[in-house]
């Protein structure tokens, strides 16, 4: 069994006298895909940012490769370099190129030579598929390409760990699909350890080797995907996926308009088999769900194990 | 009413001149310097250490809510009251002006830091540089450019105000103009000619200004092409 690169010890997290984080115990091992799911306001993002200390816990601890990271000898900034983060909002550095935005950190944190750091910088571009636009700056790029970007900008550095915080959600739905294959990808690739918040369930599914579901503040169920979505033990769990699940099918463009027709979907190409929780509960919504249902939750192709 | 006599001003063109250059002297020097402490100030404005910020805070509204003027005479007659002596009506002037425009500038450079967003320092810090690293790489740039149009009002009114120093006996531009205007018993013909000068100076700091700003916008941002 690997060992754990990033463990959180009953960690717990206020602001002020409000308490996000209640006692938070997770381990991440080596080459791991952890994906967090769970609702608004469970503290998902707080966990990440307290892994890399962007938030200081107020209690308990976070151990990097065994290492107490609050502790007063750690150089947070070395622990930092080799567990990257991307945000919500990419937060590339508006000032510089696609290029210099990867360069940056090379050389000021691994102090590596501009003329290495250029040629590591372009093939972390190449990477994520990005190879013409060396030298656009992020305002010039659409919203996934400024997430590729801040992808390359991890992956150039080598990291041990990436942590993911909502990776798409600030993107527009048909930009979406680009991200997160260029996430996929460099899971199946590089077998980085990754830790992703997000709210695309067929993704989670897809790519994640354990889900771990947060609500208020706690891990209240944590398993393989096809535990998880298929068979959740928690009621609160499956609150969550049900909710979730009706919203993306609201927004379905193939959903039927008009009260009496039921379309049937496509046929969705799944390969984890029905969701079994959704037989056993009340249907989402009041057509045929099974289908829609299906697709969501279906995937084509698994990772591919080493 | 006196016959206006324009031909004063080539009689005494290059005592006009002398008193230009020092302006522009006095002028250039206190922007720099105080632009150099505006953002050693600002620096300090922002820290998170309430007895440091406390302090620059202190100095910043001092040099905001009191007249340039009684700075200006603080410098030059109350300090060597207190035992410091200070070279030179002009010494004592070129203080004064830099104190001051640093405690302005330290406020336009903490307004040009505030307005970067934080998920820039936080991507920068996330990626392992340190703080200072990411102040000087990521939002120091940023914040200066943000910053540039409040800076050239700074600068404009740095140029308007080193005529101040007149009443220290400075003879720089204005109190040139006054004594050759004394002189010839032409205020208005010599007075305007001042004014212009003056105009060129700022008006030529502005564009300057603007093509420093157009040359540094950054591509894709509001401002730029
Ligand atoms: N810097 C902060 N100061 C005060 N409160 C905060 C801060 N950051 C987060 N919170 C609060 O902590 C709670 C959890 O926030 P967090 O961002 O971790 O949730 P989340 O699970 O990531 O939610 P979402 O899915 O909306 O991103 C929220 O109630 C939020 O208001
Ligand atoms: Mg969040």
């Amino acid at each position: 069994m690997a060992t754990p690169i990033i463990e959180c010890i009953d960690l717990h997290k206020s602001f002020a006298d409000h308490e996000v984080l209640k006692g938070i115990n997770l381990k991440i091992l080596t080459n791991e895909v952890v994906v967090i799911i769970g609702p608004s306001g469970s503290g998902k993002s707080t966990l990440l940012r307290c892994m890399n200390l962007l938030n200081e816990p107020t209690a308990g601890k976070v151990l990097f490769e065994g290492y107490d990271t609050s502790a007063k000898d750690i150089d947070i900034n070395a622990v930092r370099s080799r567990m990257n983060m991307v945000f919500q909002n990419f937060n590339l550095f508006m000032h510089l190129t696609a290029l210099e935005n990867i360069t940056l950190a090379l050389q000021k944190v691994k102090k590596v030579p501009k003329k290495e750091a250029i040629v590591l910088a372009t093939e972390a571009l190449n990477r994520v598929g990005l190879t013409d636009k060396e030298n656009a700056f992020p305002g010039q790029l659409s919203g996934g390409q400024q997430q590729r970007v801040a992808i390359a900008r991890c992956v150039a550095m080598q990291p041990d760990a990436i942590l993911f915080d909502e990776p798409t959600s600030a993107l527009d739905p048909e930009l979406i699909g680009e991200v997160l294959d260029v996430i996929k990808h460099l899971a199946e690739t590089t077998g980085m350890t990754m830790v992703v918040v997000t709210h695309e369930m067929g993704f989670a599914r897809e790519v994640a080797d354990r889900v771990v579901v947060m609500d208020d503040g706690l891990i209240i169920e944590e398993g393989p995907p096809n535990e998880i979505f298929v068979n959740p033990k928690n009621e609160r769990t499956r609150i969550f996926l049900r909710r979730v699940l009706k919203e993306i099918d609201d927004m379905d463009p193939l959903k039927p308009k008009y009260e009496g027709v039921t379309l049937e979907p496509e046929a969705p190409s799944v390969t984890f088999g029905e969701p079994q929780m959704m037989k056993d509960e009340n249907p989402p919504s009041d057509q045929g769900p099974s289908g829609t249902l299906g697709r969501w939750f279906g995937f084509r192709g698994g990772r591919k194990k080493k | 009413m006196v016959e206006m006599d324009w031909s004063i001003i080539p009689e005494y063109f290059d005592a006009f001149m002398r008193g230009l250059t020092l302006t522009v002297e006095i002028a250039v020097i206190s922007i720099i310097l105080g632009f150099i402490g505006g953002i050693l100030i600002g620096m300090l404005r922002i820290s998170k250490n309430p007895f440091v910020s406390g302090l620059s805070s202190i100095y910043v509204e001092a040099f905001r809510g009191t007249p340039l003027l009684i700075q200006i005479f603080l410098v030059y007659l109350g300090l060597p009251q207190l035992g410091i002596e200070v070279e030179s009506a002009l010494v004592a002037g070129l203080i004064a002006l830099s104190a001051n425009s640093a405690a302005y500038q330290a406020e336009i450079f903490r307004g040009g830091v505030q307005s970067i967003p934080k998920g820039q320092m936080e991507a920068a810090r996330s990626l392992g540089m340190t703080h200072n690293q990411s102040m000087a790489n990521v939002v120091i740039p940023q914040a200066l450019r943000n910053a540039l149009p409040a800076y050239t009002n700074e600068f404009i009114t740095m140029i308007k105000d080193s005529s101040l120093v007149m009443t220290i006996g400075v003879l720089e531009l204005t109190l040139t103009g006054k004594l050759i205007s004394a002189e010839t018993a032409q205020p208005f013909v010599v007075l305007i000619f001042v004014a212009i000068l003056y105009f060129i100076l700022t008006f030529s700091t502005s564009r300057v200004l603007r093509y420093v700003e157009k040359r540094f916008a950054i591509p894709g941002m509001m401002g730029s092409e």
